[in-house]
C-alpha cells in the first residue's frame, strides 16, 4: 500500500496519510470548490488501507485552521471509516488540534467524539 | 466615469466603511485570492480573532456559493467543478460590527427555493440554528446541492444577528432573472 502525499495549498490542507507508518495527518486549510472532488480519492486510498489491518495502532492527527461546510461533511464521513476501522479491533487515536479560542473547530471536534464513541479522541489546544 | 467621479465612488466607500468590495466573475482561484486579501486587511484592522475567523467563514460560504449557483455563468451549469459564475461582494463595518454581503442572479423558482430555506432561519435562535446544523450534517445530502446543503446554516450559525435577504428585479420585469442579496453581520 502507497502512502499519500499531497502538498498543501491555500484552499487545500497537506494530506500526509504514511500508511506503512500507520500515522496519518490533515494540517492547514480545507475549502476547496467541490470537497467531494478533493477528498474522494483520500476517502479511496483509506478505504482500501482500513480492511487489510488487525489490532494495529493507527494515529490520525487532524490540525485544520478552518474548513468550510461541505469539507465538514466529508471530514465526518472519513471520521466514521475510522471508527468502523476502530470498532473492528484496532486502535484509532484521534489528535484534535484546535486553537485555543476557536469554539466552532473545538465543538465539531467533541461532536466527532460524541458521534464516533470507538475513537481514542484527544483535543490539543494550540495557542493562537 | 471621469477621475473626479472615482474620487467620490471611493470616498463613499471609505466614508461607509467598505473593507472590500468585487464584482464580477467568481471561481475557486479568485474566491481564494480575495480570501487573501481579505485577511491582509482584516489582520490590520481592531477585529477579534474570533471575528476574523467568523467573517472569513461567511465570505467563503457566500462566495462559493456565487460559484456554484449564480444564474450567471460561463461553465455550464451542471458543471460541480472549476465553475465561474457572476456576483458581487462586499465586506464593510457599520456600528462596530462586521458585515458580509453578497448578490448574485439567480432564476425565480431559484429565488422561491432560497426564500423557503432562509426565511424560517430569521426567526431561530442561535441554539436552534446550531442544533438544526447538526441535523443536516448527518443528512443525506440534498438534491440539487453541490456541496453539503449546509451553506445557508453556516452563514447563519456565524451571524450575530439574524440574516437579511432581498430579491430585486434590476434589470427590469422582462429579464428572466431576479437579483438575489443576503447579507450576514457578524
Amino acid at each position: 500500500m502507497h502512502n499519500l502525499y499531497i502538498a498543501p495549498t491555500s484552499s487545500t490542507p497537506e494530506v500526509n496519510f504514511q500508511f506503512d507508518q500507520h500515522q496519518l495527518s490533515l494540517r492547514g486549510e480545507s475549502y476547496p470548490e467541490n470537497a467531494q472532488a478533493f477528498f474522494g480519492p483520500i476517502m479511496q486510498a483509506v478505504q482500501n488501507y482500513l480492511p487489510s489491518l488487525q489490532s494495529t495502532e493507527i494515529t490520525v492527527d487532524i490540525q485544520l485552521a478552518y474548513f468550510n461546510s461541505s469539507s465538514t461533511k466529508v471530514l465526518l464521513e472519513l471520521f466514521a471509516l475510522f471508527n468502523d476501522a476502530a470498532v473492528a479491533g484496532n486502535y484509532v487515536t484521534l489528535n484534535w488540534h484546535y486553537i485555543e479560542d476557536d469554539e466552532t473547530i473545538l465543538e465539531f471536534g467533541q461532536e466527532v467524539a460524541d458521534d464516533f464513541m470507538a475513537l481514542d479522541f484527544h483535543p490539543c489546544a494550540m495557542v493562537g | 466615469m471621469s477621475l473626479t467621479d472615482f474620487h467620490r465612488f471611493k470616498e463613499l466607500a471609505r466614508q461607509e466603511n467598505v473593507v472590500f468590495y468585487y464584482t464580477g466573475y467568481f471561481s475557486q482561484s479568485i474566491v481564494t485570492a480575495m480570501g487573501d486579501s481579505l485577511r491582509l486587511r482584516l489582520s490590520s484592522l481592531d477585529a477579534s480573532q474570533t471575528a476574523r475567523r467568523k467573517l472569513f467563514s461567511v465570505f467563503v460560504e457566500m462566495a462559493q456559493n456565487v460559484v456554484h449557483y449564480s444564474a450567471d455563468h460561463l461553465t455550464a451549469s451542471d458543471d460541480a467543478d472549476h465553475e465561474i459564475r457572476m456576483g458581487s461582494l462586499w465586506v464593510g463595518e457599520a456600528d462596530g460590527h462586521y458585515y458580509v454581503v453578497c448578490a448574485n442572479p439567480i432564476s425565480p423558482t431559484g429565488a422561491s427555493h432560497i426564500r423557503a430555506k432562509l426565511e424560517p432561519l430569521r426567526t431561530m435562535t442561535n441554539d436552534e440554528i446550531k442544533a438544526l446544523y447538526k441535523e443536516k450534517l448527518r443528512a443525506e445530502g440534498e438534491a440539487g446541492s453541490k456541496g453539503a446543503g449546509l451553506g445557508f446554516l453556516t452563514v447563519a450559525r456565524d451571524s450575530s444577528n439574524p440574516i437579511e435577504f432581498d430579491f430585486v428585479d434590476e434589470a427590469g420585469s422582462n429579464s428572466p432573472f431576479t437579483t438575489f442579496y443576503l447579507k450576514a453581520t457578524i
